[in-house]
């Protein structure tokens, strides 16, 4: 561990603060210590529990976390009840971390290419020799011809990686992951820019909202925080004296869908339309009594053209927006579907504008905003659309990138095959990857970094969505690191040194240690769940206590913009790839409850978790409504091609009772031809033959724009699933052995 | 020790249950279950303790999936119990709870073939746990091996931690001192345990809920997991 302070040091301390609260320090002459000669490891008395107090980083979202230590081992990850995010509960994926941690494929040693790229070749070398090699490579190049391209990465990172190549001159690292474009980050932020001029991300009160209405939205699965959604979902349903009621509109009955008490089904890219019926709707028939300047709309919506173009009839359009501007806490949200759309930004602000109409902004179960961080040092590197990516790729093909940095990110595996990343990677002279597991991407670079995993280094997160306070949650390392690895923020300061010049000035610090202290300084005199006199004793409580947050509530009520009078929403028709008469159907890939969008595949404990909706594990599968199966003359667990104008994969058919007739999904996560014995060669990557297609307004990926078509292969394999399929001795019966 | 006697029972609100699946996975954690791999899945070999069904209702367009978390009822007349040859499984008393002695175990599956919820699952194989995977299991819980039954404890080794914990600290068990690991990971909080011997307990108000109900009830086997069933509501 590289910190100054250790865990002795760190009881010292908290032992001082206890001594000054009994107020018996002034009979103390000099300090008397118990200790026993012979000293075990430091954090290990056999038998005894540890707990630390961090937070999960298996997505993006910032829980806090208890974490189990007995015997200096990691023997369970649980939520912290004291974190005001996810108040002690925690998600599938986060119940997993460990397994991250303890992997039998990590990497464990720095990695140099010996034979060709992606042979497999490597040969080991040491952090001192490759800092001083990557150090040297560096200065030989142009600043304007490095790049970076990370994922969603914690703050402390993602802060440092921006002051290093700010250092350097070198272009702005490039912030994307096919999570965050499924959680449409940059289309949430934008809308919220357009409708109440702050580009932050908005935080739906649902917990005590009586009617939901959900468009298009994965919230209870993937999208931004989903443990907080399914916190306040719970809380929605059994309020005192109300049962909040939710109703969903999309092509498919997500997990998110299937708890709804009604389901809508829309064709893809019309969630947007309907949106914008019921707030016609509302204008016209006079609910919305105070928010007359906004009837601007509505200008021009026919309802008639939504209900034929939505399949939902017009008198139940009527009846949805009445209900919906009857109630007395409505709440009315967009989600990923909408962004992977086209008209996800349009959609998005249609959505949205259900929410000022009828004028319930600041009342609890409305719409808020994330604050602003508490200070200038905790800002937020803000995430790129997936325009930026295309213009890296197209960079990188011209020959003008010496040397891509990955972290964070897979881009190999998650990015569209049609937008040619890996051809490009082969014009870059030195790809370097940090990595805990051999991925795709690292299996195609120069040098591979092992990196820590979340469990094993320091950190911080201003978490954004946050909930009604600010917070900033801590990360420590609760087991010493199992292998020769380093946290990439530790590398980059230890590159910098060795730089010299203005990359120093700009990373100044020995250790991640260091630098995550100075974030903090600011917190130190507002008040919050901790409260200490000196920066020491407030870096001891804000471990312990697993962050710092606010006392107050802090979230923004959102002020609509000055010209919200003039405007008129616009839903654009919807747009995809592909010819209708050669790919009749529209493809949905569905982030996963388990893997997120794939980086989460290597874990075996999520390998057999059960899909909610269609219980299978372990591969990846094509959901088909009935009637489309019929027509394709296919059933169950028949393989199946479906092929897109960039690609085709095969998987296992699922017959789907809850999906549009003109509406293949198939679920993203598998495929993978890295990433350890339990993700390689299974199933099949959907994320490779999407349409790379750009919306110009957000500059984001529609990752729900393309058409396919799906053709028999007449071969057969049986999903493993759950459905159907449970107990001991009945595989007999249902001749899967024979017997 | 406090031998007062307990009623550990687990309410399930079905109007609240998601379907999120992070119970199975904290399960897995808290107990050891390995991981039986594709092959065995298939063949209906999956170990977890808890398990998420998904029911379809009606056909396109007018669908609902529904989810119901399914785990060991703990039976106050088990029909497991009875049909062991070995005394393996049997009722405990004291917390009535339903016990799987596992170095009793000879394997027979008498048990999982007499248990209507389909709740025990069997060890075929030894389990797995590559280097240094093994470092991930829970010290407190027994790694069962080839040709052992198993199932859901209600997380006996943190009712005993809660039970040594409250008695150190000469205190009487409070309500919510034991969560199972389902319980406490559940991010909807459709999980609540807790003795409803305790008239206070929160589980204690939620059993006499107009809602609960107890699967197979008809069966006669007296659950001690009680389902709250799912709120209806009709549009328009």
């Amino acid at each position: 561990m590289a910190s100054k302070v250790t865990r002795r040091q760190f009881l010292k301390i908290s032992g001082a603060g206890l001594l000054l609260l009994s107020g018996c320090t002034a009979n103390l002459q000099r300090p008397v210590w118990m200790e026993p000669y012979v000293r075990a490891p430091e954090e290990t008395l056999p038998g005894e529990d540890f707990w630390f107090a961090s937070t999960c980083r298996m997505c993006p979202a910032g829980c806090g976390i208890l974490v189990r230590v007995s015997n200096g081992r990691a023997r369970k990850i649980e939520g912290n009840p004291a974190h005001p995010l996810n108040q002690g509960r925690l998600c599938a994926r986060g119940q997993a971390g460990l397994q991250l941690l303890y992997h039998p494929d990590r990497l464990r040693h720095v990695l140099k290419r010996t034979g060709e790229r992606g042979q497999g070749r490597w040969g080991r070398t040491t952090w001192e020799q490759i800092v001083e090699e990557l150090a040297q490579q560096i200065q030989g190049m142009a600043p304007e011809r490095i790049a970076f391209l990370t994922g969603l990465l914690p703050d402390y990172q993602a802060t440092l990686v921006a002051r290093f190549l700010k250092g350097l001159g070198a272009p702005p690292a490039v912030v994307y992951d096919t999570q965050a474009a499924f959680d449409g980050r940059v289309v949430l932020e934008a809308a919220s820019q357009a409708l109440f001029d702050v580009p932050v991300l908005p935080i739906f009160d649902i917990a005590r909202a009586d009617v939901v209405y959900a468009f298009g939205s994965n919230f209870l699965e993937t999208w931004l925080s989903p443990v907080v959604y399914n916190r306040a979902y719970g809380r929605m349903r059994s309020q005192p004296g109300v049962r909040g009621m939710l109703i969903a509109f999309a092509p498919r009955l997500s997990m998110t869908a299937a708890n709804a008490d009604r389901w809508v089904p829309v064709p893809p890219g019309t969630e947007g339309l309907v949106a914008l019926a019921l707030g016609k709707i509302i204008v016209d028939e006079g609910w919305d009594k105070s928010n007359a300047e906004l009837r601007g709309f509505y200008e021009g919506v026919d309802v008639g053209a939504v209900a034929q173009a939505t399949g939902v009839p017009a008198e139940e359009l009527v009846q949805f927006a009445r209900r919906f501007a009857e109630a007395h806490h409505p709440v009315a949200m967009p989600g990923d579907l909408l962004a992977g759309s086209t008209n996800g930004l349009e959609a998005t602000q249609a959505v949205e504008a259900l929410n000022l109409v009828l004028g319930h902004l600041g009342e609890h179960g409305a719409i808020f905003l994330t604050p602003s961080p508490p200070s200038r040092d905790l800002r937020k590197v803000p995430v790129s659309p997936f325009q930026a990516v295309r213009e890296l790729v197209d960079r990188m093909a011209a020959g003008e990138v010496d040397a891509l940095f990955v972290l964070g990110a897979n881009p190999v595996y998650e990015l569209p095959a049609a937008l040619g990343f890996t051809d490009a990677l082969k014009n870059v002279q030195l790809v370097v990857t940090f990595a805990s597991m051999m991925d795709e991407t690292a299996a195609l670079s120069d040098i591979v970094l092992p990196a820590h995993t979340y469990l094993e280094t320091w950190g911080y997160e201003f978490v954004s969505p946050s909930t009604d306070r600010l917070i900033v949650s801590a990360q420590q390392p609760v087991v010493r690191p199992l292998y020769d690895t380093r946290d990439p923020g530790d590398v980059l300061l230890a590159l910098a040194d060795k730089l010299g010049g203005k990359v120093a000035r700009r990373l100044p610090w020995p250790n991640l240690v260091h630098f995550i202290q100075t974030r903090l300084t600011s917190l130190q005199l507002l008040e919050g769940n901790i409260a200490a006199q000196d920066a020491k004793t407030f870096w001891a409580y804000w471990l312990q206590h697993g962050g710092w947050w606010s006392k107050e509530q802090a979230w923004q009520v959102p002020e609509p913009s000055q010209n919200l009078s003039a405007k008129r929403l616009l839903v654009p028709s919807p747009e995809f790839d592909g010819e209708a008469s050669q790919y009749p159907l529209h493809l949905l890939p569905v982030p996963s409850v388990t893997f997120g969008d794939g980086r989460h595949a290597g874990l075996p404990w999520l390998q057999e978790t059960p899909d909610p909706m269609t219980t299978a594990t372990w591969d990846t599968w094509v959901e088909l409504n009935p009637a489309t199966a019929e027509r394709l003359g296919v059933k169950h667990d028949e393989i199946v091609k479906v092929t897109s104008p960039f690609g085709e994969i095969e998987a296992v058919v699922y017959v789907f009772p809850g999906i549009h007739p003109d509406v293949v999904a198939v679920p993203v996560g598998q495929g993978h031809s890295a990433m350890g014995r339990w993700a390689e060669g299974r199933g099949a990557n959907v994320l490779r033959i999407l349409a790379p297609r750009t919306v110009p307004s957000t500059g984001q990926l529609a990752w729900a724009a393309t058409r396919v078509r799906v053709t028999k292969t007449g071969r057969r394999r049986v999903l493993p699933r759950l459905e159907s399929n449970i107990g001991v001795d009945r595989a007999r019966e249902r001749g899967v052995v024979p017997g | 020790m406090s031998e007062r006697e307990h009623r550990w029972t687990m309410v399930i609100d079905l109007d609240r249950c998601t379907g999120c699946q992070a119970c199975v996975v904290a399960c897995s954690v808290e107990n050891n279950i390995p991981v039986v791999g594709e092959d065995e899945v298939r063949m209906g070999r999956a170990m977890h303790w808890i398990r998420i069904e998904r029911y379809w209702e009606g056909e396109y367009p007018n669908v609902r999936a529904r989810f119901i978390p399914v785990i060991c009822q703990q039976c106050e007349r088990a029909p497991c119990e009875p049909v062991c040859p070995v005394f393996a499984t049997y009722h405990s008393e004291v917390e009535h709870v339903n016990i799987q002695v596992y170095n009793r175990c000879i394997g027979t599956r008498y048990c999982a073939n007499n248990c209507p919820y389909i709740a025990r699952v069997f060890n075929w194989f030894d389990p797995q746990f590559p280097e240094p995977l093994n470092e991930q299991l829970n010290p407190d819980v027994t790694v069962r091996r080839r040709g052992i039954m198993e199932k859901c404890t209600f997380c006996i080794q943190r009712i005993r931690r809660a039970e040594e914990m409250a008695e150190a600290e000469r205190r009487p068990l409070g309500d919510g001192d034991v969560q199972p690991a389902c319980v406490q990971s559940c991010p909807a909080e459709a999980l609540v345990f807790g003795d409803v011997a305790d008239p206070n307990s929160r589980v204690a108000k939620l059993v006499r809920s107009r809602r609960a109900f107890r699967l197979l009830e008809e069966l006669g086997t007296e659950p001690n997991v009680i389902y709250l069933k799912g709120g209806e509501a009709h549009v328009g």
